[in-house]
């Protein structure tokens, strides 16, 4: 029993190592540039494992995600900028309110199966969208909204991490406490549940599984690390900005999350890469960033057709010929 | 009592428009409403067109298709290109809804049948990388720059009800409605609709009984593209002429397609007719005027809560 709950998976290695190596070496050889483009990456991989982990257990589908990672964001600099509050207590309000506003969102379509949540999250994803463009992102603007045009209030960064080396660093560790989170639930009764309905939900409901419930949990676990996700990258920069979060966004993160392998931590951590590092990428070598929206379709087109594992599958399956040939 | 019964959700519907139009028009000339409604209405159009191709594939094939916005987007850039080239007007057009076309077709003949047996979300999900892969190519051919599309009935002007209305608005809001009717008719009077409608009902005891599967649906994929290479034209010409913004006035096709529970035409075009509308008249409040395009969605998001009103999970039904 205990051996199963903490027993490390290849996947779980690949994830832990990868974050080692980003808590160690990667502040350490980046300049500024690619220290905010590594701790926007951080922010990214924590939403994606929360779409790739609903959809790989539940075969839900979140189109809304980066339009929750606005919700966690714009509560982030609410509470930062209206309160004295530390960053921990803010991040931990901000994912909670996000978990709750994703529970609203997916109301409407609770009882409902299949595509319907895909579409009803799309329609959320359009709508907030509309609402973070037209009201913007607080900056220390006075009333509600807290909009301030010219001047942007301070943030408050974490006391453990005010440099950005330090930050990428607590990124980076949220990131992986983000995964052993989901992985924790995945190996304890939530997981069985889930791994049942997967199969069929009516076999679910016949041994008594309450379907909507443990449907309701995942969509919040989801919606919390999105929460997380948002109010860390509204703390990498200190002010955010509603082009940010476009359905269209939320569209690609869940597109990349199937193109880098929805069922293993590598492959959030590759559909990030692809989400932030590859268009900086692009650029920085003089090539067009729309060139980047033609790799992740054929990728996608890809992932689909032939690679139900997506990008890390490959990889494992590659390691796996290599062992058995050496 | 019954006939009440039968019609509630219309009665509610009509109540409901009635009660928007004169909430946000009161004290206003009933000119300026007018007008209000009647863009609102060619807006509407569009959306329902949208809505339209995305319901006639999803019944057909199974596929939501996500790519029908950028397909037309491909197309109105093409039209644009053609202009700009020196063609004559007619050949842009007929070039706007063959690209549209081919891009389409291709997707449902050499892509959508290797995902048949796929669930419907996935399949869903893979017209959005081919969605994807036509927005990158467009983006990276036409660089961002203000562009625009011109048709000779915007010049026309047709007074009505001392409105003066562009021919161009009354042609999309005849369009949207002559193609409800012609695709119904379609369905039910010829061989092929016949054959769709059984692909619809049921598509494993259609092929059971012989039905020509890929041939049926590449015909609806082809239905298909043409809408999406007319929807694409007219929003380059009413809207605004710019491939990402094209490419996502998918959302809100969804939402109309959404009215019509992804089954029924005259809800998907009734529906998107209202989302213009009413997110028209938000014009008129200060208050939601900032917010107005937000409209589509949260009707989207109310009609599918009134539908499943004391529906419960239970074990019947595939999806």
């Amino acid at each position: 029993m205990k051996r199963s709950l903490f027993h490390i998976t290849p996947s779980g290695r690949a994830g832990l190592i990868t974050a080692a190596l980003f808590i160690i070496f990667m502040p350490m050889i980046a300049d500024s540039f690619w220290l905010s483009v590594f701790t926007s990456t951080g922010c990214f991989v924590l939403a994606i494992a929360g779409v790739a982990f609903m959809y790989s257990r539940l075969g839900m589908v979140s189109l809304a995600q980066v339009g929750l990672m606005g919700i966690g964001g714009w509560t982030m600099l609410r509470l930062n900028h209206g309160f004295d509050m530390p960053f921990e207590v803010n991040l931990i309000l901000a994912a909670t309110v996000t978990m709750l506003c994703g529970w609203l969102m997916a109301l409407p379509v609770l009882r409902l199966r299949g595509l319907y949540l895909a579409l009803v999250t799309l329609m959320a994803a359009g709508g907030l969208e509309i609402i973070f463009a037209t009201f913007q992102f607080p900056n220390g603007g006075v009333g509600f909204w807290g909009v301030n045009t010219g001047s942007t209030g301070p943030f408050r960064r974490p006391a453990l991490a005010e440099s950005p080396e330090a930050y990428l660093r607590y990124v980076a560790i949220i990131a992986t406490l983000g995964f052993l989170f989901i992985e924790a639930h995945r190996r304890l009764f939530p997981g069985r549940a889930w791994a049942m309905i997967r199969r069929s939900e009516a076999a679910a409901m016949a041994a008594g599984v309450n379907v909507t419930l443990y449907k309701t949990w995942a969509f919040g676990i989801a919606g919390l690390l999105a929460g997380v996700a948002g109010a860390l990258l509204a703390g990498s920069l200190g002010i955010l900005d509603g082009s940010t979060f476009k359905s269209s966004e939320s569209i690609m993160i869940f597109a990349l999350a199937v193109v880098g392998g929805a069922r293993s931590w590598l492959g959030a951590i590759i559909a990030a890469a692809l989400f932030r590092i590859l268009p900086a990428l692009l650029n920085s070598w003089g090539l067009d960033a729309d060139l980047a929206l033609v790799i992740f379709g054929a990728g996608l087109l890809h992932a689909v057709i032939t690679a139900p594992n997506g990008i890390a599958g490959q990889i494992y399956d590659l390691l796996g010929r290599w062992r058995k040939d050496a | 009592m019954r006939v009440v019964a039968k019609y509630a959700n219309w009665l509610i519907w009509a109540a409901l428009m009635a009660a928007i139009i004169l909430w946000f028009g009161w004290g206003r000339p009933p000119n300026m409403v007018g007008l209000f409604v009647a863009s609102g209405l060619a807006v509407g159009s569009l959306y329902a067109l949208g809505g339209i191709g995305i319901v006639v594939l999803f019944r057909a094939t199974g596929v939501l298709n996500f790519s029908g916005g950028a397909a037309g987007a491909a197309g109105a850039m093409s039209a644009w290109q053609l202009v700009a080239w020196g063609a004559p007007g007619p050949v842009s057009w007929i070039g706007c809804i063959l690209v549209s076309l081919a891009f389409t077709l291709a997707y449902g003949r050499f892509i959508a049948p290797r995902l048949a047996w796929r669930e419907t979300v996935v399949k869903a999900v893979a017209t959005l990388g081919f969605a994807l892969i036509i927005l990158g190519l467009v983006a990276f051919m036409w660089i961002d720059d203000p562009r625009s599309i011109t048709l000779p009935t915007d010049a026309i002007g047709i007074r009505f009800l001392g409105m003066r209305l562009t021919a161009t608005r009354l042609m999309v809001f005849f369009a949207s409605i002559a193609i409800v009717v012609g695709i119904y008719f379609y369905l039910k009077h010829t061989k092929v609709g016949l054959q769709m409608r059984a692909l619809a009902n049921d598509r494993d005891l259609a092929a059971l009984l012989g039905i020509p599967i890929l041939r049926v649906e590449t015909i609806a994929w082809g239905i298909a593209g043409l809408l999406a290479g007319f929807t694409g034209l007219m929003f380059a010409d009413l809207i605004r002429l710019e491939p990402t913004v094209i490419t996502f006035m998918v959302i809100p096709s969804v939402a109309a397609a959404i009215c019509g529970r992804l089954e029924n035409l005259t809800v998907v075009l009734i529906g998107g007719l209202s989302m213009g509308v009413i997110e028209n008249m938000l014009t008129m409040s200060s208050l939601f005027r900032g917010v107005r395009p937000i409209a589509p969605f949260v009707i989207a998001v109310l009609v599918l809560l009134w539908y499943q009103r004391g529906a419960r999970l239970t074990f019947a039904g595939r999806d």
